[in-house]
């Protein structure tokens, strides 16, 4: 068996590639379009949930401003602060400040005058040299426009010492080469991103002064750790935080979550070129999977505005794609085992199945290569109740019909043996004694008719020798028929019109068939070929055949005869009957029917002869004889002879050295 | 008419020689083809009247001798069954007419006067 799953055309491996092969391009198609539409519905999930969380992230961002503002308004509307800038109370401002400072903790605060002196500073102790005037833009547009100013600014380096000296250090931020030499130090930005407000203090609607505050950005972590904490809840996949915040200054990241290699923040490295100038140049929202330093984000970035209404930097946030690709490469695999199992299982189902259906189909190869062999009782294992079954059925069929025709076939063939032997038998015998005979009837012929011409005979004496005559030339007939069975000559063929063959027979007979009251009808088939018959042997069967009908059918009666192209074995050839209405033949006759000296008719009349000679023609041409009959109703003679011509082989049974 | 009589079978002889004295031949016989051919050595004849079938040298020897020695004498063969092979052969050496044993002096009669 395993040899035959070698075999590339046996059936089962072909069933079983063909199972492989669906399982396969199911699998695969189901692996590409799966994956695929997975990732896809992941990805568009991915970036529709980055898009919120952009939102997210710029509420946060917009609160933190929001915060400095009300906190900033709260404390310009208390009188005590307008008490104190109108009176140019220091110290109360100052006390006020303190307690606003405790509060917002801001990086950045103070107040100016209506002038715009700044006459306070958080976190600067007072110098008591003179006020000077406030350069941040905050305080110049609420000095301008006498109303509340907040949002983002960009403060240069003089500004940020305008502010507070530490301040200017703190918004320090070296910038990275991320080309060449990632890392390297390769510039010093001195510009702060900051966000805060400013609000005018009013004393009996005048302006008294202008409050202001508010946050760096440059190295904030209040804000990217807060949407790291609000939006991502701080999820770590493989060591990594799945989503990270960045706020850029131009595309400088100032304040991040995103950890270089070292576990430290990334500041100083600065955004790609392409977000760059969607983003900053163009003003665009931008969300697509990009890479941060050294992985793939799926990213969000939007353009930061400052209170001038200019792009200063841009807001980031980022989920690690690796999370979502990982998603794609769990399916491939989930998808790439079921292929796999689905192959397997393929296989085995494969094995299974060309087992059983072979298991019979085996069986029955088995079988017919025994009868082949001439084993007619094979063994062709269990029925199956499958369409295998059907064949198996069909195949006890045939060999039942097989064993059926091996019989008749026997039996016909020792029928015919006994038969030959019994004809060459006898035939040598006849041959030896009619031979022997004809010299002394010679004889008694000549003698009897000597005697005869003599004109003194008695009447009575004549009329015994005429006796003894008339009985000689009938022993004369027998020893002729004899003889003629004894030497049954080689066949002389040559191309013969069966139809008209028998034709001319009928025209012999018609006479004798009138004379009888017995009407003898032929239809011949016309569509038969030349055949290669003896045609003087031929027309004797067939003169005999009709003979014998004649004398066993009565006045009234028919005769009928017909030809028809007619099959023996495949063999192609030409049947002829010869029906008649008479007499019928005796069941326990039928089998004596061919036997020479075998005869119904009286004495006298028959040799017995006849049909033992025509089957041995018919024999000789490869054609057969049979007989039906039904006493009382007729018999019918059915001759076939084969189309295909056949070679004169002169029988054995009476050797030209016998030769009488 | 003189003729000459060939059968190892004396009945065969002694029928012949009943039927064609009677009609008035001159008849001869041998009883085998030696007989034969020394009858034929010193007489000529008109005809041969001979059997076929006949123990050591058959018929057509006979015939053969008879043409050697005798080559304008006619031949009548008489057999108890007439072949076609027997007819095939007769031709070749010269046979002018058949008859099948048995028969009756007037068929003999007949098959010599067709001659």
């Amino acid at each position: 068996m395993a040899l035959h799953f070698i075999k590339i055309n046996s059936l089962r491996f072909k069933l079983i590639a063909s199972l492989i092969a669906v399982s396969l391009i199911i699998g695969l198609i189901s692996l590409m379009v799966g994956v695929n539409l997975l990732y896809r519905s992941v990805l568009a999930e991915a970036n529709n949930r980055i898009s919120q969380d952009l939102n997210v992230a710029r509420v946060i961002y917009d609160e933190r401003i929001g915060t400095v503002r009300l906190a900033l308004e709260i404390s310009a509307s208390t009188p005590e602060l307008v008490k104190a800038l109108s009176s140019d109370d220091r110290l109360a401002v100052s006390e006020v400040l303190k307690g606003l400072s405790g509060r917002l903790k801001p990086d950045f605060m103070g107040v100016t005058d209506s002038q715009g002196h700044v006459t306070l500073r958080h976190g600067v102790p007072d110098s008591g040299k003179a006020p000077f005037l406030s350069i941040n833009p905050l305080v110049l547009r609420v000095l301008e426009q006498h109303k509340t100013n907040a949002g983002t600014l960009v403060l240069d380096h003089k500004k940020l010492l305008s502010e507070n000296p530490a301040l200017a250090a703190q918004a320090h931020i070296t910038v990275l080469s991320q080309l060449k030499n990632p890392g390297r130090s390769i510039a010093q930005d001195t510009n702060a991103l900051v966000v805060g407000a400013a609000v005018p203090v009013f004393s009996d609607h005048r302006l008294a002064g202008v409050i202001y505050g508010g946050f760096l950005l440059n190295k904030d972590t209040a804000i990217v750790d807060k949407i790291g904490e609000t939006v991502f809840k701080n999820e770590i996949y493989k060591n990594r935080n799945i989503g990270t915040a960045t706020i850029f200054y131009n595309n400088l990241r100032i304040a991040t979550s995103v950890k270089n290699p070292m576990g430290n923040r990334a500041l100083g490295t600065v955004a790609s070129q392409e977000v760059t100038r969607r983003v900053l140049d163009r003003g665009e929202i931008w969300t697509d999977r990009a890479k941060v330093l050294d992985d793939w984000y799926i990213t969000a970035y939007e353009p930061i505005t400052d209170i001038l209404g200019q792009r200063v930097g841009m807001l980031y946030v980022g989920v690690l794609e690796a999370k979502y690709s990982d998603i794609r490469g769990n399916a491939m695999t989930v998808f790439i085992a079921i292929t796999l199992v689905g192959v397997i299982i393929a296989i085995a189902l494969g094995w299974l199945f060309t087992g059983r259906i072979m298991r019979p189909v085996s069986y029955l190869i088995r079988a017919s290569a025994e009868i082949s062999a001439g084993n007619l009782s094979p063994d062709i294992g269990p029925i199956s109740k499958d369409d295998i079954g059907q064949l198996q059925r069909k195949f006890l069929i045939m060999i039942d019909a097989l064993k059926e025709r091996d019989k008749s076939q026997k039996a016909e063939s020792e029928f015919r043996l006994i038969q030959s032997e019994k004809q060459a038998s006898i035939g040598k015998l006849a041959a030896g004694v009619a031979h022997e005979i004809n010299n002394p009837l010679t004889a008694v012929l000549t003698f009897t008719h000597m005697i005869l011409r003599r004109k003194d005979l008695p009447d009575e004496v004549r009329s015994d020798l005429n006796t003894v005559a008339s009985q000689t030339e009938r022993v004369r007939r027998i020893v002729k028929s004899l003889l003629d069975f004894s030497r049954q000559s080689a066949l002389a063929p040559e191309p013969l019109d069966v139809n008209r063959l028998i034709m001319d027979c009928v025209h012999l007979m018609e006479n004798q068939a009138l004379i009888k009251g017995v009407t003898l009808s032929f239809t011949g088939d016309d569509d038969l070929p030349s055949f290669t018959l003896d045609h003087n042997q031929c027309q004797s069967v067939l003169v005999n055949m009709i003979i014998n009908a004649l004398d066993a059918t009565s006045m009234g009666g028919t005769i009928d005869i017909q030809t028809r192209k007619a099959f023996v074995d495949a063999e192609s050839g030409v049947e002829i009957s010869i029906s008649d209405t008479g007499s019928g033949i005796a069941p326990e006759h039928m089998n004596k029917l061919f036997d020479p000296f075998f005869t119904t008719k009286e004495i006298g009349k028959g040799t017995g002869l006849g049909l033992a000679v025509s089957a041995g023609i018919i024999q000789r041409h490869g054609g057969t004889i049979k007989v039906q009959s039904k006493p009382k109703e007729g018999t019918t003679f059915t001759i076939w002879l084969p189309h295909k011509p056949v070679n004169p082989v002169p029988e054995a049974r009476v050797s030209r050295k016998d030769r009488p | 008419m003189k003729i000459l009589i060939v059968d190892d079978d004396p009945i065969v002889i002694q029928s012949c020689c009943r039927i064609l004295d009677a009609e008035g031949f001159d008849i001869h016989c041998a009883g085998s083809v030696e007989a034969g051919e020394k009858i034929l050595a010193e007489q000529d004849f008109d005809l041969m009247l001979t059997d076929i079938k006949m123990p050591g040298r058959d018929g057509f020897d006979m015939i053969r001798r008879a043409k050697n020695i005798r080559p304008d004498i006619s031949i009548l063969v008489m057999t108890g069954y007439l072949m076609p092979e027997t007819i095939d052969e007769g031709r070749r050496f010269g046979v002018k007419n058949y008859i099948s044993k048995p028969f009756t002096p007037a068929e003999l009669v007949l098959a010599i006067q067709n001659m």
